[in-house]
């Protein structure tokens, strides 16, 4: 097991459903905490950046979906899975369309969730740090898709409050914020991420060339101009957690090994 | 409907509006007078389908299709004028009904479509018609009463087919629906039992504590599992009541008790003391009681009162079962009692259909009064057992 394992939310309104999962997770090396409601569920998320949410439909106080859409907007890279009884082809597509990665029908294929699970846990992590809440949507479906957990922040402040919580293997950051510059929060990542690599955004190149010059000498990996060439991003991306310190982290002991399903 | 039956419905049909042997014989005297216009008439005919996107709409084949529809039309009317109406004349009448609901070709338009052959054929009559001018209304009268039966006939194949297909439609649905409430409600206590299992075959580290939790659990979601099937078997036959005096403080006691709560709830009972006993199967009555006091319960997660009141009403006892719960939303209300139907996240959505279905089987009745953010008041109505006083 990594030295700090990977925790995983469990959410199903039926107790026994969630100590059976926790138990089968837990005996895998997973921390692994459960909640019978979403109310509870959102306590949890607010106190722990889980790397995966197993998500029941059908609860009392909070549909899943409902659900979900909370949890991603205080923890975007929380990758989600659902498991359901109800796993129709409508309730699929509106969750796929939620950002759900998988949807699974109960009773639940466990090697095939494991699978899903240990795959999530070594997705490269990344941190956009952006006050453009548009771009950053787009962006999230965009890395999501090719297979990236993407952790979202819209200002220093949030940016800080994200590293302190994990590290992460990409750092991309926009070099205008609310409340910065951006130098400071690459400065942040250098000193809670030390292994991450960084690339800044910006759509001033001319006024902000000596800021830029300056990160740059400090290792930032690369610079974007806006408007981006998001074929080149997610190709720079590509490159960066390929080699070197954002290579993903296996979580080793327990998780069976399993290729990323079609 | 077998020719015999449909021949026998037809000669009733004929004696009604008085057809005799001799409306017959008046209508096949006249059939050498049309014959040489039925082309025109046929003509006519189409020539005003195709005006009707509603009516057109159901000839798919094109023209090919009319042609030979102009064929059967043409059948058609040799029949009606030349006879016999027997047993096969009626059976092929039926089949046109038949064939329009198959087609989805609306009745209206046969309705339309007949008047006007009957239009055309009585003009042809007027025009060609030579002789006795009493005969000739009389002939007329005749071929009234030949087509309004021969449209009777067809209407009534086309309401029986329509009425057949609907509720055969309507019983597929409610498999469907028996089956994805069952399907869910089975599914969650497979879940754990496959999710048990699975930690049992492959757990690296498991306890003597921890194996022993799995198979206590396996068994707790099998036994949920049956009951499932239990609840279902039983709602499709409710045993008939053994109607008895009973005690309803009693009953409403020991239905707390068994559907106990999280203990947010307050219970008050409203007894008076001359309350007289009810007259039902206490048994079944207690599963009515049962219910109702778990959807309070369930209708108020974050505390409240529950409050069970009864009261003597000439004949009969009120029970009345009162939350201070979320309420139901008016346009649920009357969606409530359907079996199947269910707000909450777990159930099959048979408690309040059940209740309803005893209560009409024990002389009962139940209504409902809510309130949303309020709470809800659900009243059981059962007969009152004579008390000695009033012997």
């Amino acid at each position: 097991m990594a030295a700090t394992a990977s925790s995983i939310l469990v959410v199903d309104d039926d107790p026994d459903i969630c100590r059976n999962i926790a138990d089968i997770l837990t005996d895998l090396g997973y921390h692994v905490d459960t909640a019978t409601g979403g109310r509870a569920a959102l306590e949890l998320i607010r106190r722990r950046a889980y790397e995966v949410a197993l998500l029941d439909l059908k609860m009392p106080d909070m549909d899943g979906l409902t659900l979900y859409r909370e949890i991603k907007s205080v923890q975007a890279a929380t990758v989600a899975i659902v498991v359901s009884a109800y796993a129709s082809d409508a309730v699929t597509d509106a969750a796929l369309a939620a950002g759900v990665w998988h949807v699974l029908p109960k009773p639940v294929d466990l090697s095939r969730l494991l699978g899903l699970v240990s795959v999530v846990v070594g997705q490269p992590l990344v941190l956009i740090v952006d006050d453009d809440a548009e771009l950053c949507k787009n962006l999230w479906d965009l890395l999501r898709e090719r297979g990236y957990r993407v952790c979202l922040a819209h200002s220093e402040q949030q940016a800080t409050e994200r590293l302190q919580a994990r590290s992460f293997d990409v750092a991309v950051i926009d070099m205008r914020l609310p409340d910065g510059d951006g130098s400071a929060v690459f400065q942040l990542v250098r000193q809670y991420s030390p292994e991450a690599r960084t690339v800044l955004i910006t759509g001033f190149g001319i006024e902000l060339n000596p800021l830029l010059e300056r990160v740059k000498a400090e290792g930032a990996d690369a610079i974007c101009y806006k408007p981006f060439d998001v074929p080149r991003l997610l190709e720079l991306l590509q490159q960066l957690t390929r080699s070197g310190g954002g290579t993903p982290t296996s979580t080793g002991s327990g998780s069976p090994s399993a290729q990323e399903p079609a | 409907m077998n020719p015999d039956e449909l021949f026998r419905r037809y000669q009733e049909l004929q004696q009604y509006v008085g057809w005799t042997e001799e409306d017959g014989q008046r209508v096949q005297a006249l059939a050498p007078l049309f014959d040489p216009h039925l082309h025109a008439l046929i003509d006519d005919f189409y020539v005003e389908i195709q005006r009707h996107p509603a009516a057109l709409q159901v000839i798919t084949g094109g023209q090919p299709q009319i042609e030979r529809l102009k064929g059967t039309l043409r059948a058609w009317l040799r029949e009606l004028l030349h006879g016999p109406y027997d047993r096969d004349y009626v059976a092929r009448r039926w089949r046109v009904g038949w064939r329009h609901v198959d087609i989805g070709l609306d009745q209206v338009y046969t309705n339309v479509a007949l008047s006007r052959l009957r239009q055309g054929l009585l003009k042809v009559h007027e025009q060609s018609c030579q002789g006795d001018a009493r005969e000739a209304l009389a002939a007329r009268a005749s071929l009234n009463m030949l087509l309004d039966l021969d449209l009777a006939i067809i209407e009534d194949a086309y309401q029986t087919e329509y009425l057949a297909r609907q509720q055969r439609s309507e019983r597929l649905a409610t498999i469907g629906q028996v089956a994805a409430g069952v399907a869910h409600e089975l599914r969650n206590p497979l879940n754990v039992v496959k999710t048990s299992v699975y930690y049992l075959l492959n757990a690296r580290q498991p306890t003597a504590a921890k194996t022993a939790e799995h198979l206590q659990r396996i068994e707790k979601h099998v036994v949920l599992a049956d009951n499932v099937i239990t609840t279902l078997s039983n709602f499709a036959k409710m045993p008939l009541p053994n109607l008895q005096p009973f005690s309803l403080e009693t009953c409403l006691r020991a239905a707390v008790e068994d559907n106990p709560g999280p203990g947010n709830v307050q219970v008050d009972f409203v007894m008076p003391p001359t309350l007289p006993p009810a007259l039902a199967d206490p048994d079944q009555i207690a599963i009515v009681f049962s219910n109702l006091i778990r959807n309070a319960r369930d209708a108020m997660p974050n505390g409240g009162q529950l409050t069970l009141q009864a009261t003597a009403m000439d004949s009969a006892v009120l029970v009345h079962v009162k939350d201070t719960g979320v309420g139901i939303a008016p346009e649920l209300l009357h969606r409530i009692m359907e079996p199947l139907y269910s707000t909450k996240a777990r159930g099959l959505g048979l408690g309040l259909a059940m209740a309803r279905a005893i209560l009409e089987k024990n002389k009962g009745a139940m209504s409902v009064h809510s309130e949303v953010g309020k709470g809800s008041v659900f009243t059981v109505r059962l007969l009152a057992a004579h008390t000695k006083s009033e012997e």
